[in-house]
Formats: structure tokens, sequence, C-alpha cells
């Protein structure tokens, strides 16, 4: 049986476009002092340092290299992730690995990227092979471009339910003081008729391109009890591999694949004993790249049937103040520091679990909760967090 | 009270260009050379689930086995299943250069059942439907390169 591990300190920057004030370095060592002083501990207490950042989207290929000193790894064990938009999450699933062994006591995670650098929309398309795919990729936008119009087709939702997606994420972003777009929009017409990107997305429909870094710290049971007493536990973490050719990108048109969501989740909840996560878990931070993903991500964590997830969006049911929010934070269409986004996803879950998410603290309590990735690659990662194991 | 001096940010820029050369490997080499020299778009098949493999490929995943060399000839005909166009800026970092891409991408199913995400011919986004079917007009010379090179588009069909 391995180790129990569990989050022991959360810290993240804020959020923004541009941050010329601070190198990459810089902006990561604010969110490392910010998780070591929610768990009041000192750099001599890490044991060893994992990192999260899409080399590449700001133009150099080991940005850890220069970041050694600020990020606390120098002379300690460690590596860095590189998995597209799940690499904030998978590098929480790695360290926990590494704590559950019994190998480390403690681990430092960062996520992080600062956008500011380079045009990320032109380093995913880097994606594509120069053998293959080169010309017709165009970022992540065209993937949800393709993904909105399958989902529209398939489930009958309409236009205004994205923007009623788009409104809530809006309204938890107003409330969290760390998240990038606080629009205060105030009607599905101003999300219909901003400027659009690629048929059918609109600008508000997109996830925005942000600079930050989140961190946290992972301790084993023994350390765990001597650091906090408000302890957030990883009970589980999964990830799924999807790459992209075979069903057509983030939505299936054949009709015959499995999407690496459904398999992730269906595992998850069998491990953790989950016959109706609706019911056995509280509330959820996603990782949503556009209003439409959203609506198909409630479907395929089984928080509703097929081709009914803008009907949860209709009924409130993943307000703030409903039966199932799911994030509150604002989520990805608020804010987007790519590295970081999947770990801000776990750090607003667990902040939710301690109850210390203020001002966009969900009604109900919450003991248990998910947090999820989705990746260039088309991966899928979830991490269960609960109160009490 | 004196203000404080704002402090100067620096901000170092530089543009980069790097020639790379990629390996098509077996597989697409086929393909390409197939395109190139044939105007014909080939696939293999898997000899264990039957599938056609698109691109053409040496490991079926589904069922992570060696695909193997059963070539079998694709129409170059098929039906849009969906389309976007884009209305924002883009930067080819293959190339490093801006993109001007004037032609709407469509996902067409070809006739024999592969989903291929390529583009339309025509630009006119009130003739865009889809179900509307679709033939790819290739270059007169081919030049090997594939998709990108040797189809310029899927030209709008009658029947």
């Amino acid at each position: 049986m391995a180790n129990r591990v569990a989050i022991v300190g959360i810290g993240q920057t804020y959020h923004k476009s541009k941050r010329p004030d601070v190198s990459q370095p810089e902006m990561v060592n604010e969110a490392v002092r910010a998780a070591l002083a929610d768990a009041q501990l000192s750099m001599k207490d890490i044991e060893s340092v994992f990192l999260s950042n899409m080399e590449t989207f700001e133009g150099v290929y080991l940005p850890d290299l220069w970041m050694a000193d600020e990020a606390g790894s120098f002379m300690k064990p460690g590596f860095k992730i590189a998995s597209g938009g799940t690499s904030g999450a998978v590098v929480v699933e790695e360290a926990f690995h590494f704590v559950a062994s019994g190998l480390f006591r403690t681990a430092l995670v960062i996520g992080f990227e600062k956008q500011d650098a380079g045009d990320t929309t032109a380093a995913i398309t880097a994606s594509t092979t120069l053998a293959w795919g080169k010309g017709m990729a165009r970022g992540a936008i065209h993937e949800f471009a393709k993904q909105a119009l399958s989902y529209i087709r398939q489930s009958g939702a309409r236009e205004e339910h994205a923007a009623m997606v788009r409104l809530k994420a809006d309204r938890g972003a107003c409330r969290n003081p760390y998240a990038h777009l606080k629009l205060g929009l105030k009607s599905v017409e101003e999300i219909l008729q901003s400027e659009p990107l690629e048929w059918p997305l609109r600008l508000y429909d997109f996830c925005p391109q942000s600079c930050g870094a989140c961190a946290l710290i992972l301790a084993s049971e023994e350390e765990t009890r001597r650091i906090t007493n408000k302890p957030v536990w990883i009970a589980d973490c999964i990830t799924i591999h999807q790459e992209t050719f075979r069903a057509g990108a983030f939505c299936d048109l054949t009709g015959r694949e499995p999407y690496s969501q459904q398999v992730a989740a269906t595992k998850l909840y069998k491990r953790n004993g989950i016959t109706n996560p609706r019911r056995d878990i509280d509330m959820a931070e996603v990782y949503e790249p556009s209003d439409w993903e959203e609506m198909l991500l409630y479907e395929l964590f089984y928080l509703c049937e097929k081709n009914e997830g803008w009907r949860l969006v209709e009924k409130g049911i993943t307000e703030i103040e409903g039966e199932f929010p799911v994030n509150p934070s604002g989520g990805v269409l608020a804010t987007n520091p790519i590295g970081a986004t999947p770990t801000i996803r776990v750090a607003e879950a667990a902040l939710q679990i301690r109850g210390d998410a203020g001002e966009h603290q969900v009604t109900r309590d919450v003991k248990t909760a998910f947090a999820t990735a989705l990746g260039g690659p088309n991966w899928t990662t979830m991490i269960l967090l609960k109160r009490s194991l | 009270m004196a203000e404080e001096p704002r402090p100067e940010y620096i901000k170092v820029t530089y543009t980069k260009s790097r020639p790379y050369r990629w390996a098509a490997g077996k597989y697409l080499s086929k393909l390409y050379t197939e395109m190139r020299d044939n105007k014909k778009l080939v696939a293999n098949r898997c000899q264990h689930c039957k599938e056609l493999l698109w691109p053409p490929q040496m490991v079926c995943g589904r069922c992570k086995a060696r695909a193997g060399e059963d070539w079998v000839e694709l129409s170059d005909k098929g039906t849009v299943v969906q389309y976007t166009y884009v209305n924002f800026p883009l930067w080819d970092p293959h190339e490093g250069r801006p993109v001007k891409e004037e032609h709407p991408h469509a996902t067409i199913l070809l006739d024999n059942g592969i989903y291929w995400v390529t583009r339309l011919e025509e630009k006119d986004k009130e003739k865009l439907k889809v179900g509307m079917r679709v033939q790819a007009v290739w270059r007169e010379e081919g030049r090997g390169r594939g998709l990108d090179e040797d189809i310029l588009y899927f030209r709008t069909i009658e029947q």
C-alpha cells in the first residue's frame, strides 16, 4: 500500500496578459514564496522540486535551466514535465507518485507560463510534424472550433448555452482575486456579439493567454501531520492517452472511439467506489479551453447523460451556488498560463475543500472534488481530492 | 513627497529561423510518392482489425500490433462533414512568416470512409454546406510533399 500524500501548501501569482516587470524566473519565485508562506515552510523543508512548462512556447528549450535558484531546485532532485495542456496536472501526479512511493517526504510542484514572451498559437501550430499536417494546424482554436461544431450537431446545444457557460466563468473570475480576465459580462448577447475568431468560436468563447505561475507543496502523511491541520489529501490520480490523429482531435466524428476523459473517469471512479459522481463528489475544476468544451466535459465525466451537458447549464446546476459547482474560480476561460493552468485547477479544488476560496467559495460543503486537465496530445488527467481519507 | 522613479523594464526581442529536415518514413513516403507520381491517395489496412489507417502508419493503435502493408487506393472524392474559416491572424512557426490562409478548412469523409482535415476551394461562406460533395484538385507537377503541396484543395462537385 502506497503512502498517503496531501497538499499542504498552495500559492499562485496574479495573472495578466503581460508581465514586463518580471522575468520568467522572478515570476516563478512569486508562486514558490506564496506556497511556502501558505504552508509556513522554507525551502530547507522541501526535498524535491517538479516543474511544469510547455517549453518552446516562450522560445527556449530548457527554461528550467535558468531558474534553479528561483524555483528552489538547486542541488535537489526532480524534473520538468512538458505534455501540452496536461503538463500542470501530470506534474502533480508525478510528484504524488514520488511521495507516495516513500522516496521523498516533501515535493514542490510548480506550473508556469509567461505567454507575453511569444506567440502561443504559433507554438501550438508547430506541434504538427513537418512530415504530416503542416499547413492544416491552426493552434488550439482550430481544434476547439471543430469540437464546437461537433457538439452542436450531436447535442442540439445552442450558442446561447455556450454564452451562459462564459457568463458563469466571468461571474466566478470577478470573485477570484487571482483570475486574469474579469470582464463584468452582463448578458448572453454581449458574448454573441464579440468578434469572431474561427467559426463558430468568438473571442469570449475561448480562453486567454496569461502570464502566471502556481505552486503546490505535497507531503507524506507523517510530514503532513506536522505541517498543517487542514490537509487536502490526494486520493487518486490518472492519466489516459489519446493522441489526436485517430478520432479527429477533440471531438469524435467516427462515433467509434472512446474519449480519454471517459476512460479516465470510469477507471478513477471504479477505483474509488464512486458509483454516482454527481452525488459522491461535491464539485470540480475542469480544463475547459472553450465554453463549448465545458458542456461536453460534463457528459464525458458522467455528471449528466450524453448530449445533456447544456441542460446542466440551463438549470444552473454548475453555478457557484448550484448542486454541483464547476469552475467557480472562473476556470481556463478566465485564466490560462498553460503550464500552470492545470496546477491552478488542482489548487482551486483544494482551496474549496479547505474552505479557503474566499469570495468564490461554493455554497455547498466540499469534502470531495476532482480537478482535470486536457492536453495537446489529447490526454486526460484527473486528480481526486478529499478532506479526509 | 518626491515621487519614486518608475523602474525601466527592458525587453529583449529576437526572431528566429531554423532549418529542419524531417524524415517522412516508410509509410508516409509510400503515400507521398503515389500522390506525386500517380495522383493517387493510398492507405494501409490493418491486417488484424481491417481498419484503414490514416495517415498510413506502421502500428495499428487499436490492435497494438504491426499493421502490415495491405495498401488500398482511396477515392479522391468525399463529403464535407464540417468546416471552419479563420478570422484571426496566424503565424507559420515552421516558415517563420505570417500565414495567408484564404481557404476554409474542412473535415471531409472520403468515399472509402476516412476522415481528413483539408482545404476547400470555395471561399464564399454562403456557398459552404455540410454534406456538399467535393473532389481533390491535384497540382499539375507533383512535389512529393503530401497534402500541402500535391493536393491544392477540394473542389465542389455535382454528384
